[in-house]
């Protein structure tokens, strides 16, 4: 069976900032498995600009952005498989991948699973009706129309206002289609508010907050959807329904962390992130897997996914001399106001990274760290969204006496 | 005046509160960094885009290839440049920069390429 010190499973935004990450840090035998017969991942399809002004102090196209990726890759002669499936992982590191070749077992000392997400579907949400052609998750649609040379349709409705579905609403547009309306069953966007600015308003493209679609007509083709307002509690208001006619239902509604491997391999996964549970450094449970970018937490720019690659091969790095050791267990507990934090679990004292969303749009809010009784760290938050990831910095001296840590948002 | 902006330079999307007249700005609050005064001024005065989108190409990997204009141009003219890439055809291969269009509108507006494309592997080599 073939050793290799660590293998990336996913050649996205992820797997390519760890490779690069792994190979600074002087480790030498990696390897990506990617699936797909690109590296760079959904960047790729990404074509807008606004990538890298974090990482990179410019704004680049998603292609751009997985290009300096790529070729740090290419030279520092990291290996990677293209059009290859991981199809197994064990908790002692097997890995089966199927190719062109075949079926080849690896060994590895160290995972990192870089895996990425799905999109929700028509069938995860339940939208009753028909069932014609003319249904798409926003990114198929941004892969047909940006990668392949195919127009999706020319009427259409966009239901979610997940950003992926708002850059898509400008992109349809630029290409001359008519998008009629976007549909947001919440009463606030699920979109960064700089695309909701530059997406829809742009372009007139009326954003309708606290409605969904509840029927989907079309016999053979989708050739209409019908609207309706929705109350305080979720329910439909009587009289808010409306037919729009179109031919096209794009649904950008959510994005779900691809972790299948990960469970095969007794990972434990956060049922609020739907990504593996992790320390301070991105480990799982399993001793030697490590996880980051979009299957460990859903992103909202990609800058934080290299950042977070970078981050949790440091403790790839100390794994690998043996200097990873556990030296207590606290666990993060989240009181209110908070939807969920990375990481879930501290094993050691070290400078930590914390990534919070928050349950609902606010205010002046001030989000509090204690040790159950002592107030370790404030921080004042101007607004907050949860469309927007908050990531806070605590120094190793700060969590250093602590037995517990509770965190929350008032 | 008084209106409310949304930031589109960085992810931080700051809420910009501002109070103005005419082109002259009295009064300015919520921007974190310089770029949000810039980009109100702008705003109120010749609102600026880059527009992204992409482009066919011949005899490439990928039959489609992704550009942006090399500078932000006013947002009026991004409809229209969406119009003329519908039109425009490249040969493979292509590298991240290179210029496919330029002076396009007589505006001074360059489409530049955001992808590498590499010539089309032929099946008898």
């Amino acid at each position: 069976m073939p050793e290799r010190e660590v293998i990336i499973i996913g050649g996205g935004a992820a797997g390519l900032a760890a490779a690069v990450a792994c190979k600074q840090k002087g480790i030498e035998d990696i390897l990506i498995i990617e699936r797909g017969d690109y590296l760079g991942g959904i960047l790729q399809q990404c074509i807008h600009d606004g990538f890298g002004l974090e990482k990179f102090h410019t704004s680049l196209a998603g292609p751009e952005y997985a290009q300096r990726y790529i070729d740090q890759v290419k030279e520092k002669e990291i290996s990677f498989l293209l059009n290859s499936m991981v199809v197994s992982l064990t908790p002692q590191k097997e890995v089966i991948v199927v190719n062109n070749n075949g079926l080849t077992h690896y060994q590895a000392r160290i995972i990192i699973l870089a895996m990425g997400c799905r999109e929700r579907t028509r069938g995860a949400i339940g939208i009753p009706g028909a069932r014609p052609s003319g249904i798409y998750t926003a990114g198929a649609a941004q892969e047909l129309i940006n990668l392949k040379n195919y127009m999706i349709g020319e009427k259409i409705v966009i239901l979610g206002s997940g950003d992926i579905g708002l850059i898509m609403a400008r992109r349809l547009t630029l290409e001359g289609v008519e998008v009629i309306t976007v549909a947001e069953k919440l009463p606030y966007s699920s979109g960064l508010p700089r695309n909701i600015n530059q997406c829809l308003y742009d372009f007139d493209i009326p954003l309708l907050l606290s409605h969904t679609v509840i029927d989907i007509e079309g016999n053979g083709r989708l050739s209409g959807v019908t609207i309706a307002q929705l109350g305080k509690r979720g329910g439909i208001i009587p009289g808010s329904r409306r037919k729009i006619a179109c031919d096209t239902l794009l649904l950008s509604v959510g994005l779900i962390p691809e972790n299948e491997l990960s469970r095969e391999a007794g990972i434990i996964l956060d049922n609020i992130t739907g990504g593996p549970q992790v320390d301070e450094r991105g480990q799982t449970n399993v001793p030697g897997i490590f996880a980051c970018g979009n299957v460990l937490q859903v992103h909202d720019i990609v800058d934080n996914v290299s950042l977070e690659a970078e981050y949790i091969v440091e403790g790839v790095a100390e794994y690998l001399e043996g200097k990873l050791n556990k030296e207590r267990e606290i666990k993060v507990e989240l009181e209110k106001g908070l939807r969920h934090v990375v990481p879930q679990t501290l094993i050691r004292f070290k400078d930590t990274i914390f990534s919070f969303r928050v349950n609902q749009p606010g205010e002046k809010k001030v989000l509090v760290f204690t040790d159950g009784k002592r107030v370790i760290k404030k921080k004042f938050l101007r607004r907050v969204n949860p469309a927007e990831m908050i990531r806070v910095k605590l120094i190793s001296s700060e969590l250093e006496e602590i037995k517990t840590l509770k965190v929350r948002l008032v | 005046m008084e209106k409310e902006f949304v930031c589109i330079i960085c992810p931080n999307g700051c809420l910009i509160k501002v109070e103005y007249e005419g082109t002259n700005i009295n009064n300015i609050k919520g921007d974190e960094c310089s770029e949000g005064k810039d980009y109100v001024k702008n705003e109120i005065t010749n609102p600026l885009r880059v527009f992204t989108g992409s482009i066919l190409v011949e005899n490439g990997d990928f039959s489609l290839i992704s550009v942006k204009t090399h500078v932000p141009i006013p947002k009026k003219y991004i409809k229209k440049i969406g119009e003329i890439t519908r039109r425009i055809k490249v040969d493979a291969p292509i590298e991240i920069g290179q210029v496919v269009a330029s002076n396009l509108l007589n505006e001074n507006i360059d489409l530049i390429v955001t992808r590498k494309i590499e010539k089309k592997k032929s099946l008898s080599s």
